[in-house]
């Protein structure tokens, strides 16, 4: 039923338009300019032509089956009054776009309801209301313009946000930025999920990484055994939003009066193995360094600086994060002799090397003899944007190492903030996880070694 | 009385809050080690308790319409006389009366007094949304203040139990600390599994506290308990 929604083989869309800027607009030329191969309907009383599809005046005036409709209409009567004409037509999937529905109270959660019980009664599937439907190669059903290929990546993303679809999904797009298969918000979900769409996902041999944004959980229950599920296959990153420390429920237990919201999601996140962030830029950040990096077999670090004072951070930072840095073996010892004035050490300064072999040398040779030491699970490389970094980067060094070990890595961003740093941040970016600050990138290695680690356990 | 009969009488008489006894008896019947909590329906019958379960014990006020017990000044520990017995018995009755004119009270809980241990509490909440969830935390100050508290959603197995026990900031004071014995942590863990197995099978239960639960070297067992039913 779900393959309706992301494989159609006809969409029809209500409310379309022939005016550029109208979201009516917007969506027929996201779905022209998309992969999409089957028929396209639009719908409009006062048209006969949009962007060279013919428009039909009503949904059940359309000659052939149509698998998915999308509605983006000016008012809920409207809606409402087009959903019915979909039960008619025999349309199963419906993607509600317009808002003023649940989300406004009043008369918005009666028009809703309305909805609800029609497609019920009908077994049609129901994607919103008040929501952008599907970022993805193949169809895009988005009420933003995706201006570029979306590429058919191994990470899904779930949005309970308009912006989340909509803004991001375009920044990535637009930025290559993850490789993204589908992005979908799911806005009031009054019949599709995030559970639905979590055990969808979860059984794609082709999705790698899930990453989920809530505002409200709609069946926690069922939330806690899917995602156990699908947690234990694939890494699940979720963020919850609406996280407050007011109780779950006036309660007369001093259990009761403890128990929050946060505190049960998070009790959740743990027990079902999802990885928690704490911000959108996590959601991507952590979604990244999933689908990029193979796993880790545990916590040891490597730390790759040319700059002591760096390191010395990024120890500090691995080490209120559960990473350790382990010392390197005598025979990694032994063998990089040469290249460090002082026996090499953990964090691995790489002055020395650099000085005199050159950078992209060093980083060709001296790192990935420190890398492939028995003590080490992952490593955290800081680079500089600076001229002498180019060549190791465009020489796609780094992913070359990552490869042939088999060993994740993160890249952190410091100094030379400058012409270079959109070589670094944009280019290496699109396959390397890199990040603007050693934090950032030591927060999401962390995660990865998290999730390594209990995935090594179980096998 | 049985788990089922204490609920069908419990819903029968329109009420939510079961009483400490039957609590208690539910949570036995669960294989939960609970105090022994005998009800006193009169000073006479209080002081022939105390006289059976031996000395010294604590009295608990018993009405299903005080459920803040010590506010209402219904709990009178450490009795090691039929004297002290008699008096407090009177005193929680004119207390209580006075606390709460209209509750109908039904007498006194009669208990021994726990050996004290490593306090625990535990319970469990009904989520709207993600349905039961259990609760582990250490009991006191550390509860009141910090809020040092686990939470799992039932139903949960012997791994979350122990991740339960071990999330917790202060699980160093489980394993003993300035000479006091360690926690029986391995039976802790087993009582959070059967009260998540318990109010897994037994629909219609909204929270449950355990509070306080005192841990010793070997064994735990449950000083005081609620149940508060779904309306």
């Amino acid at each position: 039923m779900m393959d309706l929604f992301f494989k159609p083989k006809s969409v029809a869309i209500i409310g379309a338009s022939g005016k550029p800027g109208k979201l009516g607009y917007v969506i027929v030329n996201n779905i022209a300019n998309s992969d999409f191969s089957g028929d396209v309907y639009p719908v409009n009383p006062k048209s006969d032509e949009i962007l060279g599809y013919k428009v039909y005046r009503s949904v059940t005036e359309i000659p052939g089956d149509v698998d998915l409709v999308i509605t983006v209409l000016p008012t809920p009567k409207l809606t409402v009054a087009t959903v019915e004409e979909c039960a008619k037509k025999g349309v199963k999937a419906v993607i509600i776009e317009s808002a003023g529905f649940a989300e406004m109270g009043g008369d918005g959660k009666m028009y809703q309801q309305q909805i609800v019980d029609i497609t019920k009664k009908n077994d049609i599937r129901v994607m919103g209301p008040n929501c952008s439907g599907i970022v993805s190669r193949d169809i895009v059903t988005s009420i933003y313009p995706i201006n570029k290929k979306v590429p058919r990546g191994n990470v899904v993303l779930i949005g309970q946000s308009g912006l989340l679809a909509a803004g991001m999904a375009a920044d990535i797009v637009e930025n290559e930025s993850l490789n993204i298969k589908q992005v979908c918000s799911i806005g009031n979900k009054c019949d599709v999920s995030e559970n639905d769409l979590l055990e969808y996902f979860g059984a794609q041999d082709d999705v790698d990484v899930i990453s989920m944004y809530l505002e409200t959980v709609s069946d926690g229950r069922n939330l806690t055994r899917i995602a156990k599920k699908v947690a234990a296959e694939k890494p699940v990153i979720f963020l919850s939003g609406g996280r407050t420390e007011a109780g779950a429920k006036a309660a007369m237990s001093h259990t009761g009066s403890i128990a929050s919201n946060a505190k049960i999601v998070e009790a959740a996140a743990k027990q079902t193995g999802m990885i928690m962030a704490d911000d959108f830029t996590e959601l991507k950040d952590f979604a990244k360094v999933f689908s990029t990096q193979p796993l880790p077999k545990g916590n040891r670090i490597a730390v790759i600086t040319l700059a002591g004072s760096v390191g010395v951070n990024v120890s500090d930072l691995c080490a209120s994060h559960g990473l350790e840095l382990p010392k390197l073996t005598t025979e990694t010892t032994e063998k990089l002799k040469d290249m460090f004035d002082t026996p090499v050490a953990n964090p691995v300064d790489l002055f020395f090397s650099v000085t005199k072999i050159g950078f992209t040398k060093t980083l060709e040779t001296t790192f990935p003899d420190a890398f492939r030491d028995d003590n080490i699970d992952a490593a955290v490389i800081i680079l500089a944007g600076f001229e002498y970094t180019q060549e190791a980067v465009q020489k796609k060094i780094i992913q070359k190492i990552v490869k042939e070990i088999g060993k994740p890595v993160v890249i952190c961003m410091i100094v030379g903030y400058n012409k270079y740093k959109n070589v670094i941040m944009d280019e290496m970016g699109k396959e390397l996880p890199v990040f603007p600050s050693l934090i950032s990138g030591v927060k999401a290695l962390s995660k990865l070694c998290e999730y390594g680690i209990r995935q090594q356990k179980k096998s | 009385m049985t788990t089922a009969q204490i609920l069908s009488q419990a819903r029968e008489e329109k009420r939510t809050v079961l009483t400490e006894i039957e609590a208690k008896q539910i949570l036995g019947e669960a294989g939960i080690n609970c105090t022994r909590t005998v009800l006193a329906a009169s000073k006479e019958e209080a002081v022939s308790l105390g006289e059976e379960i031996g000395y010294p014990i604590v009295l608990k006020v018993s009405s299903v319409d005080i459920s803040h017990k010590s506010d209402a000044g219904g709990v009178k520990v450490n009795l090691g006389s039929r004297e002290e017995v008699e008096k407090a018995y009177d005193d929680i009755m004119t207390s209580c009366l006075a606390y709460a004119p209209e509750a109908n009270i039904e007498g006194v809980a009669v208990q021994g007094m726990a050996k004290m241990g490593t306090e625990i509490i535990m319970g469990m909440i009904n989520d709207g949304s993600f349905g039961p969830v259990v609760m582990f935390g250490l009991g006191g100050v550390l509860v009141e203040v910090l809020k040092d508290v686990s939470f799992r959603i039932v139903p949960i197995d012997k791994n979350d139990a122990i991740d339960m026990t071990t999330e917790i900031q202060g699980r160093k004071l489980l394993e003993g600390y300035r000479g006091q014995d360690p926690a029986d942590v391995e039976c802790l863990r087993d009582i959070l599994v059967k009260l998540s197995d318990f109010v897994n099978a037994t629909p219609g239960i909204e929270e449950i506290d355990m509070n306080p639960v005192f841990a010793y070297k070997d064994g735990a067992v449950v000083v005081d308990a609620r149940i508060i039913l779904s309306s």
